[in-house]
């Protein structure tokens, strides 16, 4: 079985500094792999390890990506293809483009994993833009994945309810966290990762003379969180039931 | 580290969580394998990235790191003076954890001091008889093989003794005052019978093996010690920067800065120190003196940083384990693996010596 999993690497939220402006600091700021990519990666390789095949890393990406196509590579995978370009100039969908016609290049692929959405932008688009660019059946948030002959089982994790859904293979599949508990490589397998093949693709080879992406992220703003301030003052028996009356009017505690 | 070894350190401390399962993990994932040839399944990295992993582990737990530290040190001793069979035999094993190790040569009344052991080892036929007690053994009980040194009619000798053994028998858990996640006790032999391939190298030389896993043990001890002031330290920094007194952060004191700028340069300083042994180590020249410096230095150092902590921290600094446990952790290692007197002896003996 031959697998695709499609990954970003992405700037470290929980890292994340914001200047006096609400503009996040995004120069310099700390990178990895992004959060639910290691579940999709997982995912890859138990499917590998049950029906045996390859286990390919994909990621549009700067130079500084081949971080996370290596922590990905430790985990398991068999080889890297890295599309040079920053995907933080571009929309989703030139993105979904890019990966689409690096795996048409390195296919067919008997699947492509996703996870729901990258840990820095989460618009979640990428994944449906790559299966409906490749003409192949997309699954979204998927929390169970079974393969069985030219068809896949799927439990998708909606808001209020699961669904289970059968699609032919190939198809495109994005996965939630609930999914797995991503492995730790080995330090040997992170020495090794270093000897494993990475391909790098030109976006201008892949695709010539390809539009502009359609929207671009002019700049972002944190969201400023007004606080109230508001001071209770007396005796501790006092301002306690004073702030859980202020907490009970503001909706906050549970009934 | 981050995700089974952190979140239970507390509770490491207490007695409520044991090391056991981490450590295993630890191991599975390589921390052992990093300075050892690649044919015994080691990665061929340098000694001085197993001394950088040993402080980042010390940052998350000092006990676990020491049970791991002195497993290391006994595959470092077999790796450097047991035969190619023996090495075959134990050391992959060692590397992955599937086995432990334990470094038993303390005895009640001899430490540093080896020549004095009263522990024997008597040939005789194709064995050897090791009768007598050690004191102070680490991971003694939970080990699977042991490093002994006992005296046979040529002198102190090393030997391998495996557990289980009918004449292999451990002590209560000691009570101690920090590391309590490592357990602690009596080794006794009472005619322990092993084969004589169980030698490791010649007969008479365990004196000079241990003080040679001795000084690679000290650099690592040294590496424990940065890793555990730099979280000690780490705790004090964020305290003070949100702890208020007179309508500003105690961060904003001069003597508080005096202290932050005092511990930083400190675990600076024992950081270099560990890492400058280590190399010297690498080079292949002779790093005792270097590496009994760097023991002194960080063990004292961060015996300086984790009491600034709990002064920095004031009442909660005192009542809270979380923060003192940082200073009993760091109060083991200036007494084990050579006390911090020995080994200022064992410098100044040196350097006049390197001075003739």
């Amino acid at each position: 079985m031959k697998i695709a999993v499609c990954v970003k690497h992405v700037v470290d939220e929980t890292e994340l500094k914001v200047d006096p402006g609400g503009n996040p600091q995004l120069k310099g700021a700390a990178t990895k792999m992004s959060a639910f990519d290691k579940n999709a990666v997982e995912e890859a390789l138990r499917l590998k390890a049950a029906r045996q095949g390859e286990v390919v890393i994909v990621t549009v990406g700067t130079p500084e990506a081949k971080k996370t196509m290596k922590e990905a590579l430790a985990m398991g995978a068999d080889r890297g293809v890295l599309v040079s370009a920053d995907p933080m100039a571009m929309d989703a969908r030139r993105t979904a483009e890019l990966l689409a016609a690096a795996l048409k290049k390195g296919g067919p692929y008997d699947m492509v994993l996703c996870s729901e959405g990258s840990s820095d932008m989460y618009s979640g688009l990428v994944p449906p833009m790559v299966g409906e660019i490749l003409g192949l059946p997309y699954v979204g948030y998927a929390r169970k994945i079974e393969v069985s002959g030219q068809a896949a089982k799927v439990e998708r994790a909606l808001e209020d309810s699961v669904e289970l859904v059968e699609a032919p293979t190939p198809l495109v599949v994005s996965v939630v966290s609930e999914i797995n508990e991503p492995r730790y490589p080995t330090l040997i397998q992170i020495m090794q990762a270093g000897k494993k093949p990475m391909e790098e693709l030109s976006p201008d080879a892949l695709i010539p003379d390809a539009p502009k992406s359609a929207s671009l992220v002019r700049g972002m703003k944190a969201q400023a969180m007004a606080r109230k301030r508001v001071v209770f003052e007396g005796p501790p028996e006092e301002t306690a039931k004073k702030l859980v009356e202020a907490l009970a009017a503001e909706g906050v505690l549970p009934r | 580290m981050d995700k089974e070894l952190l979140p239970i350190s507390p509770k490491i401390d207490t007695g409520e969580a044991k090391i056991a399962g981490p450590r295993k993990a630890l191991l599975k994932q390589g921390m052992c394998q990093i300075a050892f040839p690649e044919k015994y399944g080691g990665l061929g990295l340098p000694f001085s990235v197993y001394a950088m992993a040993v402080e980042m582990l010390g940052t998350a737990e000092a006990s676990t790191c020491l049970s791991v530290e002195i497993h290391n040190a006994v595959a470092e001793g077999l790796n450097r003076f047991a035969t190619e069979a023996q090495k075959t035999k134990y050391l992959p094993r060692l590397l992955t954890g599937d086995s432990l190790a334990s470094f038993t040569l303390t005895e009640p009344a001899s430490g540093s001091d080896s020549g004095t052991m009263a522990t024997t080892a008597e040939k005789k036929g194709g064995e050897y008889t090791i009768n007598g007690s050690k004191m102070f053994i680490t991971n003694a009980g939970e080990a699977d093989l042991y490093l002994v040194f006992a005296k046979t009619k040529n002198g102190p000798s090393c030997f391998m003794v495996e557990s289980p053994n009918p004449g292999l028998s451990f002590g209560g858990d000691l009570k101690k005052l920090g590391m309590r996640g490592s357990r602690t006790s009596e080794v006794v032999f009472s005619d322990c019978r092993i084969p004589e391939g169980n030698l490791v190298g010649e007969e008479g030389k365990g004196a000079d093996y241990a003080k040679e896993i001795l000084h690679g043990a000290r650099i690592i001890v040294a590496a424990l010690n940065v890793g555990i002031a730099q979280i000690a330290y780490d705790k004090s920094l964020a305290y003070a920067r949100q702890r208020r007194a007179f309508g500003k952060t105690i961060s904003e004191f001069q003597l508080i800065r005096e202290k932050i700028a005092d511990m930083k340069t400190d675990i600076s300083a024992g950081r270099m120190l560990y890492l400058y042994a280590s190399k010297i180590k690498e080079s292949g020249a002779d790093y005792s003196s270097e590496a009994s410096q760097a023991k002194i230095f960080s063990t004292e150092m961060s015996l300086r940083v984790c009491d600034s902590t709990i002064q920095i921290h004031g009442g909660d600094g005192y009542t809270t384990d979380e923060l003192h446990r940082h200073w009993r952790d760091a109060r083991l290692l200036t007494i084990g693996e050579g006390t911090s007197e020995v080994l200022r002896m064992l410098v100044a003996r040196r350097e006049l010596a390197r001075s003739q």
